[in-house]
């Protein structure tokens, strides 16, 4: 198996890392300690000192914090519970409108207000726009990853947590509360 | 007759599939002894057999007749094992060697083996979706090939011919109403004997193609790539011995998904992962073939897929929508062929062959969705199954792309795809030949941007990775058409970090032809709408948008030495709006389309190839890489400032002013900030425009119904999650309906 320095693996997050080096990686067996590298170096980027679990986009990451996982922004910005979308915590700019559409695609590549919306996901924190959505109305914003944590460190990685969770969607709990509260 | 224990092949298939259900391994292969015992012999007959699928591939090519195969190179040689599974493919149109793994297995299901039996030189071929095919002018052919007396293997070939005589003229056929208006059927049949088609095989094209010279050429072609394949086989049998060379094969394929659930295992996360993605086809007040075809269409095409403890995946479509009354229909065996394409890229390339499919559970589609239609639908059309099909694969890409992300294999992460609208022309060319036929523009895409940079500009293709546009010059031999252009489209991908490699744009005259029929194809486009690519934070691409002008002065200009079109231009400056005049003029036009008259001479084709997909934030694009873009002519400079928050100013070359971008960037994430709202408050009012259908075309409201009247679970959540009441369904509105 190849072995890569962490330095290289920070470099080729930054996207500055000599394409021969970045063919040597894509072309070696994988290095079996990637996983446990890049968890170091995305430790030593963020300013805060929770233990990081997975980091789920290359901005937000799932974290452990006082006996609880939850996603939080590099930035420091926290979303909750990691088996609840996301989303439901960021902040939303929603392009239905044709004027607020054509601000991105315009004149000849303008969209149609009536068959696709823009939803700008927006971290509340540091103003990062975190992913965004182009579907048509009435689609549930997508829940791109639940982890299945557990099973994946005992059993990929040989490690237990030190916790469990129930591997389990959340979101319509969620939303469900917020239903009732409304009512 | 299998070798094993004198079984017929069908016997045989049956003991296969309990041992994969009994061992996990594919042939209850728990050991690869021959790859133990003899790795370099087991590793070089791999290449042979490689090298051999690749020889068969350049003679079938060269024989065969269309542009498509001889110049493209759109098809594709395989061996495989006496039960049909894959072993080793060509180069070519990687999207196939499920399928032709699958009909092969199908010939054995339905009892060939009895009658009309297997023989040297046999020649078995099919088109038939209905059978398994992926739509007719992709014709599927295999031969058996015996060693002595004994079946060892098949090989089998696909091309895509020019024209399968559907009744809308051109290579596919959005347009085909129905099942019986697909053109050519040939339904998983015996078409020769003793390494001869049969005569009323070449009567049949003869009557019922439009160019039957280039169908048949190609079907040579075929011809002469699986015999390839089997006189060379035979060698190699000959050198290493049949025992070796039948075990061997059997271990290429479990060892190929050992690679595929070994490379999720240890590059990916076990969870569920899901992708919403659309697509429209958007008809109405367009010229069509019938009535029920004044329509605008949107397809919902989720994925969902569950990667398990055991890195097995499994595979939904839960909530695919319904049939549509143009040739845009799947069968469930093409779509798993499709998705056999889609993981050979981005997951499992070490052996490409049948093994990681052995590693999905496919839940079988929504019957009556466009992605298994026949169950409700008998006369669904797929003239063009694939344009659904695809842009349903391309989330594949993102999906890996996230995967591999969270475990640190940045260097093998990937966005969303680019989309595939083709140019097909039917009428007379310059030589007085009927030709009917595509050109390859749409067969060489921007790549999708990667984890650590952009993608390539037109140097990549989801369905073959053999991304070929192909010579200008020879589009020009077969085609009554002359470019005018054929440029690097600037902004053609989406806006992120990395950006996709971007597309090209072609511009054609239409030249010396009493008339051509032009259709803007859809292979798999959208026009009205966008991907569901915003990975990370980017913005998809922007919508397939051709142009056209009909009726023109060009001739005029020409003769005046002004200003022609040789490209598009700005989206709100265009060069065809701005130098032609036209009868009929379309400078955005909405994608797919038959010109509503046929095109002629110095009328204007402006044909964008889409690039791909972004990830990331625009705003976090390195300043240098936007700057570079400029200075290349790849990013107008209002996208520069506009959407990456880039200020540059140019004297003849283009220099970013640091300290102006950082202050415009932190303006315009404060900006975000201050338009967004909580999603809780955006949801609450939201579910009320839902439930009102407030703004939403006819063809999303019809997609909703569908989609949840077919897959009643996805229906309940989707209800939950906006707090519908139970019985709710998207219904049209009555006026809506009879507009409709």
């Amino acid at each position: 198996m190849a072995e890569f320095h962490k330095e290289d693996i920070a470099r080729l997050m930054d996207g500055v890392l000599p394409w021969p080096a970045v063919q040597d990686m894509l072309k070696s067996p994988k290095d079996l300690d990637r996983f446990d590298k890049y968890l170091e170096i995305m430790a030593e980027r963020v300013p805060w000192d929770d233990t990081i679990l997975l980091p789920l986009t290359p901005q937000l990451m799932i974290v452990a914090r006082k006996g609880e996982r939850v996603v939080k922004c590099l930035c420091g910005q926290e979303y909750g519970d990691y088996r609840v979308n996301w989303k439901l915590s960021a902040l939303v700019h929603v392009r239905d409108s044709q004027q607020a559409l054509d601000e991105i695609y315009r004149g000849r590549d303008a969209l149609d207000e009536a068959w696709v919306q823009l939803r700008e996901y927006i971290c509340p924190g540091c103003g990062s726009m975190l992913e965004v959505e182009a579907v048509p109305r009435g689609c549930p914003p997508d829940f791109e990853f639940l982890p299945d944590l557990d099973t994946f460190y005992r059993e990929w990685l040989g490690r237990e947590l030190p916790d469990k969770c129930e591997y389990e969607d959340r979101t319509l709990a969620v939303v469900a509360e917020w239903s009732s509260e409304g009512e | 007759m299998s070798e094993d224990k004198g079984l017929k092949l069908k016997e045989q298939l049956r003991v296969n599939d309990r041992e994969l259900a009994d061992t996990g391994h594919l042939f209850g292969l728990e050991k690869l002894e021959r790859k133990e015992s003899d790795p370099g012999t087991y590793e070089a007959v791999w290449h042979i057999l490689s090298n051999l699928c690749n020889a068969a591939w350049s003679v079938g090519c060269k024989v065969s007749s269309s542009p498509i195969a001889a110049e493209g190179g759109d098809a594709l040689w395989a061996l495989h094992t006496p039960t049909g599974e894959a072993v080793c493919v060509s180069r070519g149109i990687t999207a196939h060697p499920g399928l032709l793994a699958d009909m092969i297995r199908n010939f054995i299901e339905l009892d060939y083996e009895d009658y009309p039996g297997f023989h040297q030189g046999d020649i078995f071929e099919n088109n038939d979706p209905h059978y398994g095919g992926i739509h007719a002018p992709d014709f599927d052919m295999a031969m058996p090939i015996f060693y002595g007396d004994e079946l060892v293997a098949w090989t089998s070939c696909v091309s895509h011919v020019s024209d399968c005589g559907s009744v809308t003229p051109g290579s596919i056929g959005f347009l085909n109403p129905d099942c019986y208006s697909d053109g050519l059927c040939i339904a998983m049949e015996k078409v020769g004997e003793a390494d001869k088609f049969y005569p009323w095989y070449d009567m049949r094209i003869k009557s019922r193609t439009r160019t039957p010279d280039w169908v048949l050429g190609d079907a040579r072609g075929r011809l002469a790539g699986c015999i390839t394949v089997r006189e060379k086989l035979i060698e190699v049998i000959d050198k290493y011995g049949l025992d070796f060379f039948r075990d061997a094969c059997k271990e290429y394929v479990e060892d190929s998904r050992r690679y595929a659930v070994g490379r999720v295992r240890t590059q990916a996360v076990p969870g569920r992962i899901r992708k919403s993605q659309f697509k429209d086809l958007a008809m109405k007040g367009k010229r069509v073939l019938l009535g029920k075809q004044d329509i605008d269409c949107l397809f919902n095409l989720p994925m969902e897929l569950e990667i398990k403890a055991d890195a097995n995946v499994a595979i939904s479509l839960r909530g695919a929508s319904g049939t549509v009354p143009f040739g845009e229909n799947i069968s469930p065996t093409a779509l798993k062929s499709g998705l056999l394409n889609g993981y050979s890229h981005i997951v499992g390339f070490d052996m490409f062959n049948s093994g990681p499919s052995a590693s999905w559970e496919v839940e079988t589609p929504p019957g009556g969705s466009w992605a298994n239609p026949f169950e409700k639908d008998f006369s669904a059309s797929s003239g063009v199954a694939w344009a659904p099909a695809v842009m349903w694969m391309s989330s594949l890409y993102e999906v890996f792309g996230r995967l591999y992300h969270m475990r640190g294999f940045i260097e093998e992460m990937a966005a969303g795809a680019a989309t595939t609208m083709t140019a097909e022309f039917a009428g007379i060319n310059q030589t007085g030949q009927y030709v009917a036929g595509l050109t390859l523009e749409q067969a060489c895409n921007g790549s999708p941007a990667r984890g650590f940079t952009d993608g390539e500009n037109s140097a990549w293709c989801i369905y073959t990775p053999n991304a070929d546009f192909g010579n200008a010059e020879i589009a020009e031999l077969y085609y009554p058409v002359l470019y005018l252009g054929r440029n690097l489209e600037p902004d053609s991908a989406g806006y992120g970090r990395f950006r996709g490699g971007l597309g090209h744009t072609a511009v054609w005259m239409v030249h010396n032809t009493p008339s051509i029929e032009y259709q803007c194809g859809c292979a798999g486009i959208r026009s009205k709408t966008i991907s569901n690519h915003g990975m990370y934070g980017a913005y998809p691409a922007v919508p397939d948008r051709p142009a056209y002008a009909h009726d023109t002065n060009v001739k005029e200009l020409i003769a005046e030495q002004k200003p022609l079109v040789h490209e598009r231009g700005d989206p709100e400056d265009q060069q065809i709006t701005n130098n032609v005049k036209a009868r009929e003029l379309e400078d955005a036009a909405i994608a797919p389309f038959v010109t509503p008259e046929p095109l002629q001479d110095y009328d204007i084709i402006v044909h964008p190839v889409s690039g791909a997909q972004s990830m990331g934030d625009p705003l976090d694009r390195a300043p240098a890489a936007v700057e570079d873009d400029l200075n290349k002519g790849w990013v107008r400079a209002g996208v520069a400032e506009r959407v990456h928050g880039v200020v540059a100013v140019s004297n003849g070359r283009w220099t970013v002013d640091e300290k102006a971008t950082a202050e415009k960037r932190k303006t315009l994430r404060d900006e975000r900030k201050g338009k967004a709202v909580p999603f809780r408050q955006w949801w609450d009012e939201e579910r009320k425009r839902v439930e009102a259908c407030e703004n939403m075309d006819a063809a999303v409201i019809e997609m909703w119904r569908s989609s949840m009247e077919l897959s009643p679970g996805y229906g309940d959540e989707l209800r939950a999650f906006w707090r519908l009441p139970e019985d709710f369904i998207f219904e049209l509105p009555a006026a809506g309906k009879e507009e409709s």
